[in-house]
């Protein structure tokens, strides 16, 4: 980077509101900042590489293994590119129970970006708060797939467990409680006079700003990008009449909210599955065959996609992954942070991109 | 102060980067959009961009290539937005000179001899 300032302040990659390591420079003039600088490298896995060549049985779990917090997403994109390359069918019970499952793991990762959000504005409360709502969320997910991070729950042809009754009666009132609490956390974030100081009107990013760095998921739809949401092109999703939420201020407040947002929104799309869950088998089966494809889905962060070339035997000869953080991480750098008024708000901008660097760097 | 501790040298992993399967796509088609060889343009651009921006480069320029176009087929041949909105690889003030010498160069002369040395200039400015 071309230094145009006498003071740059890096941050990271060690830093207490980062999640995972990165480290961002920032020149500063003042406390203003002019421009930032993203630093990557600390954790690179290198997994398309080691993806290459292997069986599918084999690159589906690698595949949940690019993200620790949407890991479900992976492995759906994943499975359904493998079935779009080889026309296998899934039975209508396992579609809506895909539904389920990934809809609990984007109210998961939601609620933990908002935790973020506030523990980096300084409301640990409302950030505690959220942490214990969404473990309710990852006990369901355990009771449908018995795991709570990497489920590997979708195979080729449908899924690997069927929601029985009594399960499906548990989630049920679970979500009643996820949905108080989440009111009661809403009203908190809405209404408190210092999260809106930290919130409102910073790290404003225009929807044509959105456009040109082709951000995707919640942090294109809080800045008004319509047709943003690739659940509205799934076919499941479009069974259950989905539609896409959006905001238009473009600035933290708005990013926060629209992910609360989502989460209610979510709970409803799980209802109506287990409402209208069809009967039948969870697996069709379908043998894996050679061809390629790129196919893309929504992830809580965005449009997560998988460029995928098999052979006769289900081998992948090549993968590309491209992640939403990608594009979010990008703009948020290059436009959100631009002449923030302080460093201060650098990091709570970061943070409420919902920035992903381990699916960054793969 | 200027420098930064513990600075690393990041031009291995931004080549890395620039050498997977998709991003390679990407280069070679900037690259070919110029006219100078992948070589170049990959040095040009680990010198010039960040990992984000290296890592956001194929959304970038397949974006570029929807939404690049204001009407003008000047600007848009040139690659005017394309090369300083999208893939920032041209100053804006350097690219805004470029496109309103080759627009007036047009309207006095032969538009492919015009375009042609726009391009040439547009290359020396992402080389230089």
């Amino acid at each position: 980077m071309k230094k145009t300032v006498d003071v740059s302040i890096p941050l990271g990659p060690v830093h207490p509101c980062w999640k995972e390591p990165v480290r961002l420079k920032c020149e500063t003039a003042g406390e203003r900042v002019i421009r930032a600088e993203v630093e990557l490298g600390y954790m690179k896995k290198g997994i398309e590489r080691i993806m290459r060549g292997r069986p599918w049985q084999e690159v589906m779990f690698l595949a949940e293994r690019v993200c620790g917090i949407c890991s479900v997403v992976h492995n759906m994109v994943f499975i359904e590119a493998m079935e779009e390359i080889s026309a296998i069918a899934v039975p209508p019970r396992a579609a809506y129970l895909r539904v389920i499952v990934n809809e609990l793991d984007r109210m998961a990762s939601h609620i933990l970006a908002n935790f973020s959000y506030c523990y980096t504005i300084e409301h640990e409360t409302l950030a505690m708060y959220l942490l214990n709502t969404r473990e309710i969320v990852l006990d369901n997910l355990e009771r449908i797939t018995g795991s709570r991070i990497n489920t590997a729950y979708m195979i080729p042809g449908g899924v690997r467990f069927d929601l029985l009754p009594e399960d499906a009666a548990a989630m049920l009132a679970d979500l009643v409680k996820v949905e108080d609490e989440m009111k009661r956390h809403v009203r908190i974030f809405e209404t408190g006079p210092l999260i809106a100081l930290r919130s409102k009107g910073i790290g404003v990013m225009s929807r044509e700003e959105a456009i040109r760095s082709h951000t995707v998921g919640p942090t294109a739809r809080a800045s008004g990008v319509e047709e943003s949401d690739l659940r509205l092109r799934h076919p499941t999703y479009r069974e259950l009449g989905f539609t896409q939420i959006t905001r238009t201020e473009g600035d933290n407040f708005a990013r926060v909210m629209l992910r609360f947002d989502e989460v209610f929104q979510s709970i409803d799309l799980i209802r109506k599955c287990v409402e209208t869950l069809p009967e039948g088998p969870i697996r069709g089966g379908g043998l894996c065959k050679a061809g390629e494809t790129s196919y893309a889905g929504e992830a809580p962060r965005g449009e997560l996609t998988y460029t995928i070339k098999t052979d006769d035997f289900g081998r992948v000869l090549d993968i590309a992954i491209r992640t939403p953080s990608i594009m979010n991480i990008e703009a948020c750098a290059h436009s959100m942070i631009v002449d923030a008024a302080s460093i201060a708000d650098v990091t709570s901008t970061f943070i409420s991109s919902d920035p992903c660097i381990a699916c960054n760097e793969r | 102060m200027t420098g930064y501790l513990y600075e690393k040298d990041l031009r291995q992993m931004k080549f890395t980067i620039l050498t997977s399967t998709r991003h390679d796509e990407a280069v070679r088609a900037i690259a070919g959009r110029l006219g100078i060889s992948d070589a170049k343009l990959r040095m040009v651009l680990i010198r010039r961009f960040d990992m984000s921006l290296l890592e956001n480069l194929e959304s970038r320029w397949a974006m570029g290539q929807q939404h690049a176009d204001n009407g003008d087929p000047v600007t848009k041949e040139l690659g005017c937005e394309l090369f300083t909105r999208f893939v920032p690889l041209v100053d804006p003030g350097v690219m805004q000179s470029i496109c309103s010498e080759t627009r007036a160069m047009s309207e006095n002369g032969p538009q492919e001899e015009a375009l042609a040395r726009g391009k040439a200039r547009i290359r020396e400015a992402v080389l230089s």
